[in-house]
């Protein structure tokens, strides 16, 4: 306890007046937490890695050389990315939206966000299944309009997948963004309209730039949160395209290879936090520069 | 010391947590599956008159999980009693010390079908893969034979085969590329995913029963390999779905105890009672899978065994399940790289 | 100009045309369960052959859906609550606190975001056999604890970055102390954040199946843990129902919501 907190008290002099020597102590509880019911059980397991079935790093070699697991990785990011991008591009405008209707059209709109995110996880992504299928009522509208001939393949295959999780990522996109484009001032665009600068002028200049932080947050939060998805793939996607997570689960579940299991959780999420570092980075640059 | 406080705190919350949960009774025993009717049907036919004899009660628990035994065994404390798992994960887990040995003088080994017993395992049903389609979809036209499935000129359509690796796909696959039946094993792997490559893009994979049963209804696989009972609960349920017998691929459910269990004795005493005549018998009837027990068609009415596999023989296909346990892992390995590609 | 509605021209009107499609891209798998519970095929086809209530009536004799819906309810209160306050805690360290390793311990916070939650799942569960966690109430709080606190961080981190410190330094300057200008003043102040991330943790409760499934044992099952089996097996309509049903319950939770912030203002 003591060692920990001589730092704190040192730093604590430095900066008056902070919270009183307690930084570490308020973050604490919930760091205990994450290492007990966390960090020691998936450490434990990820070991696991490199002794089963015998110590070494030869699950490595077979992650590494193995071309399915190269291709389910490039997947993963393929639809991760894809599922992010569509997700931003069609909650930019809700958000937009919920920020400037009229209270009344605004709250009907958060309303069927919200519905959405409250139904049950499982019972949307049934829903979906049956709805995309060949014989579904999507395809059966598309050939009655005389759209197509024949059914479009949307389900148990990548665009199954890719609308079902933008379905499910929508509201950690839209709510981010509808807190951040609320606190822009309207000012801010009517100076810029007396500026003389255009409607396009004016988003491309002011408001996207502005609403960076929250395309960022959600954008990021929307990425990784895709990366380790199991249930939608696993239900919307087929077996030619599989996910990182699925991959996980065939090997934990059905293959009992806890050993390969490992090293392809511990290669996800060397990945993905490269990225994330990656990612801070670029935005801590882009606000310092902003700043400067 | 504020930190402390906070510590204890959340220390009495999880403490007064504890207290609510709810640890199974001693006396009690858990017994695993894969839920739905066949689970019904093993709770009515074999848990409650089990407990009614024996005074254990009998806790339902589902669906079988395959990970979640491992981590229950590794953990030393196997919350399950008695699992039903499929055939070839039973031999293939008791070779690598996931289960008891079964206790013989106990279970009597002497009435069992032979095909379904190992060390460590006795069967709990057996079911076929059979050929089942859509009836609205194809016309006049009758598909017969495994041959039909890889057929997609005069079967148009998807086709829905059972997605993970187990025995029955690649077995089918090669009858359809014209082997005889008793040349099956050892399996052609290579010969039989080249088979399995000329409809790979029309293949709809189904990983649970009730997936395979809403494929086949809707129309959107129109013909597929299917379980026998889930086609024999579609029939029930008023939707006439055409089921071919042809070469019908039989295998078994096994009951296992995985290793640890506290109470052995009891686990031996219930997998007896399942497997007796009656109870398979009583299964049978309510489940449309076989009884594994030798004595049991003597205890059912003939037009009862009719819908069975049993009836069924002439041209019935038992999967080699020994070469299964032999090369699970190295067929598994082969199967998903396929299939993923 | 960009931020008033009545000054958008032609905008305006691309704009509403995105929001009605996208609305009905989110009611449609909504509306289309309603309907499906409500329709006689078993074997969910649409448009169904007729309509029936008899898949409400299975729901209502089997009382596991009623046991595992206050399993999940109970879980997730709990989660709730530890989840938001220790998010709060830890929130007010990450910001406030001037601490090494700072971004190291707000790294750990996002880990089990990042985790796939398959290897969680298997993680958590033989570790909590080991210690005798296994298909516990509380086991099933702590596993979607942690998993909600990211959630439930970032949410409160927000708010908290928001919100001018020199208000609670105000506070303390006309005799407050610390803990009570906290308490009365800067807690109100971000209730938003608060109140997000109570909603994130309850839902990630709520809705969370793959670690409860794990974590499920036969006396202590939560509703996706049940919906999940079902569906496996059955995939019956009464899954539809019980969603249906849900979604009446959301919908009078929000109605009951809004009509209680109209009187307010």
């Amino acid at each position: 306890m003591s060692s920990i907190s001589i730092p704190n008290r040192r730093n604590a002099a430095a900066r008056p007046p902070p919270v009183p020597s307690s930084g570490v102590s308020f973050v604490l509880p919930a760091l205990l937490l994450i290492l007990a019911v966390f960090i020691l059980p998936v450490v434990m397991l990820l070991l696991r890695s490199v002794t089963e079935p015998d110590p070494g790093l030869q699950n490595y070699r077979e992650l590494f050389e193995s071309a399915t697991v190269a291709r389910v990785f490039v997947n993963t990011f393929v639809v991760s990315g894809l599922v992010t991008a569509i997700a931003l591009l069609i909650g930019f405008p809700i958000a937009w939206l919920l920020v400037i209707l009229p209270k009344r059209w605004a709250d009907l709109l958060f309303g069927i966000v919200i519905l959405s995110m409250w139904t049950n996880l499982l019972a949307r992504t049934y829903a979906w299944m049956v709805l995309l299928q060949r014989t579904g009522i999507i395809n059966k509208t598309l050939m009655g309009l005389g759209l197509i001939d024949t059914p479009l393949p949307l389900v148990n295959n990548l665009v199954g997948v890719t609308i079902g999780m933008t379905y499910i990522m929508l509201p950690f996109i839209v709510l981010p963004l509808v807190t951040t484009m609320r606190a822009i001032e309207p000012d801010l665009l009517r100076a810029a309209a007396l500026c003389g600068a255009g409607r396009w002028e004016a988003f491309r200049r002011v408001l996207l730039p502005l609403s960076l932080p929250g395309i960022a947050a959600g954008g990021l939060l929307t990425f990784v949160m895709s990366l380790g998805y199991f249930v939608t793939p696993s239900l919307l996607g087929g077996a030619g395209n599989m996910m990182a997570a699925e991959l996980i689960a065939q090997l934990v579940q059905s293959l009992l290879n806890w050993g390969l299991g490992g090293a392809t959780a511990f290669a996800l999420l060397v990945l993905t936090l490269a990225l994330y570092a990656v990612q801070l980075r670029l935005l801590q640059r882009g606000r310092s520069q902003r700043g400067g | 010391m504020r930190a402390l406080q906070s510590i204890g705190v959340i220390g009495a919350i999880l403490g007064a947590l504890t207290l609510s949960g709810t640890p199974a009774h001693a006396k009690d025993m858990v017994f695993t599956s894969w839920g739905g009717t066949t689970q019904d049907a093993q709770k009515q036919s074999w848990a409650v008159p089990f407990s009614k004899q024996s005074g254990v009660t009998v806790l339902q628990d589902g669906p079988t999980d395959y990970g979640k035994l491992k981590a229950m065994v590794e953990s030393g404390k196997p919350a399950w009693t008695v699992v039903d798992v499929e055939n070839d994960f039973a031999v293939k887990a008791g070779k690598d010390g996931l289960l008891e040995p079964l206790d013989f003088s106990i279970i009597d080994k002497s009435t069992l079908d032979p095909r379904f017993v190992t060390p460590y395992s006795v069967g709990s049903f057996y079911y076929s893969f059979v050929l089942g389609f859509n009836k609205d979809q194809f016309g006049k036209k009758t598909p017969k034979s495994w041959a039909d499935l890889f057929d997609l000129k005069t079967f148009p359509g998807k086709r829905t085969l059972y997605k993970w690796s187990a025995p029955g796909v690649l077995e089918l696959a090669l009858l359809a590329d014209g082997v005889a039946p008793n040349a099956l094993y050892p399996l052609d792997l290579d010969r039989a995913f080249k088979k399995l490559d000329t409809i790979k893009s029309s293949i709809v994979w189904w990983s649970g029963g009730a997936q395979s049963q809403q494929l086949l209804v809707s129309g959107e696989a129109p013909i597929g390999m299917f379980w026998n009972g889930r086609i024999d609960a579609i029939r029930k349920s008023g939707v006439d779905v055409g089921v071919s017998w042809e070469q019908n691929l039989a295998a078994a459910d096994a009951l296992v105890v995985p290793k640890g269990v506290a109470d052995k004795d009891t686990a031996m005493r219930f997998i007896a009672f399942a497997s007796s005549a009656q109870a398979q018998a009583d299964f049978a009837r309510a489940s449309g899978y076989a009884p594994i027990n030798l004595g049991s068609k003597a205890l059912m009415k003939p037009e009862e065994a009719a819908a069975l596999p049993d009836s069924h023989s002439q041209g019935q296909i038992t999967l080699d399940m020994a070469y299964w346990a032999e090369h699970r892992d190295a067929v598994a390995k082969r199967w998903y790289e396929w299939q993923g590609k | 100009m960009l931020l008033d509605f009545d000054r958008l021209g032609g905008l305006k009107w691309v704009l509403v045309g995105i929001g009605i499609l996208v609305s009905a891209f989110l009611l449609l798998p909504i509306l289309f369960t309603v309907a499906l519970s409500f329709g006689s095929s078993q074997w969910l086809l649409f448009p169904p052959p007729g309509w029936t209530l008899r898949w409400y009536e299975e729901l209502w004799a089997d009382p596991r859906w009623i046991t595992s819906t206050l399993t999940s309810l109970q879980c997730a209160v709990l989660v709730t609550l530890l989840a938001t306050g220790l998010g709060l805690l830890a929130s007010f360290g990450l910001v406030r606190g001037r601490f090494a390793g700072r971004e190291t311990v707000r790294a750990l916070f996002l880990m089990p975001m990042i985790m796939p939650v398959i290897v969680v799942a298997v993680a958590l569960y033989a570790f909590f056999l080991r210690i005798g966690l296994g298909g516990t109430l509380i086991g099933f709080v702590l596993a979607h604890t942690v998993i909600a606190l990211p959630l439930a961080i970032t949410s409160i981190s927000n708010a908290l970055e928001r919100f001018d410190k020199a208000i609670e330094d105000a506070a303390i300057l006309c005799g407050a102390s610390p803990w009570e200008a906290r308490l009365r003043v800067t807690i109100p102040a971000i209730r938003d954040g608060l109140f997000g991330a109570a909603v994130f943790s309850f839902l990630t409760s709520w809705d969370e199946v793959v670690i409860a499934i794990f974590m499920a044992s036969p006396t202590l099952q939560t509703l996706p843990v049940h919906i999940w089996g079902t569906l496996r097996q059955d995939l019956t309509p009464v899954v539809a129902a019980a969603s249906s049903l849900l979604l009446l319950f959301t919908l009078a939770v929000m109605l009951l919501a809004a009509w209680f912030r109209r009187r307010s203002t």
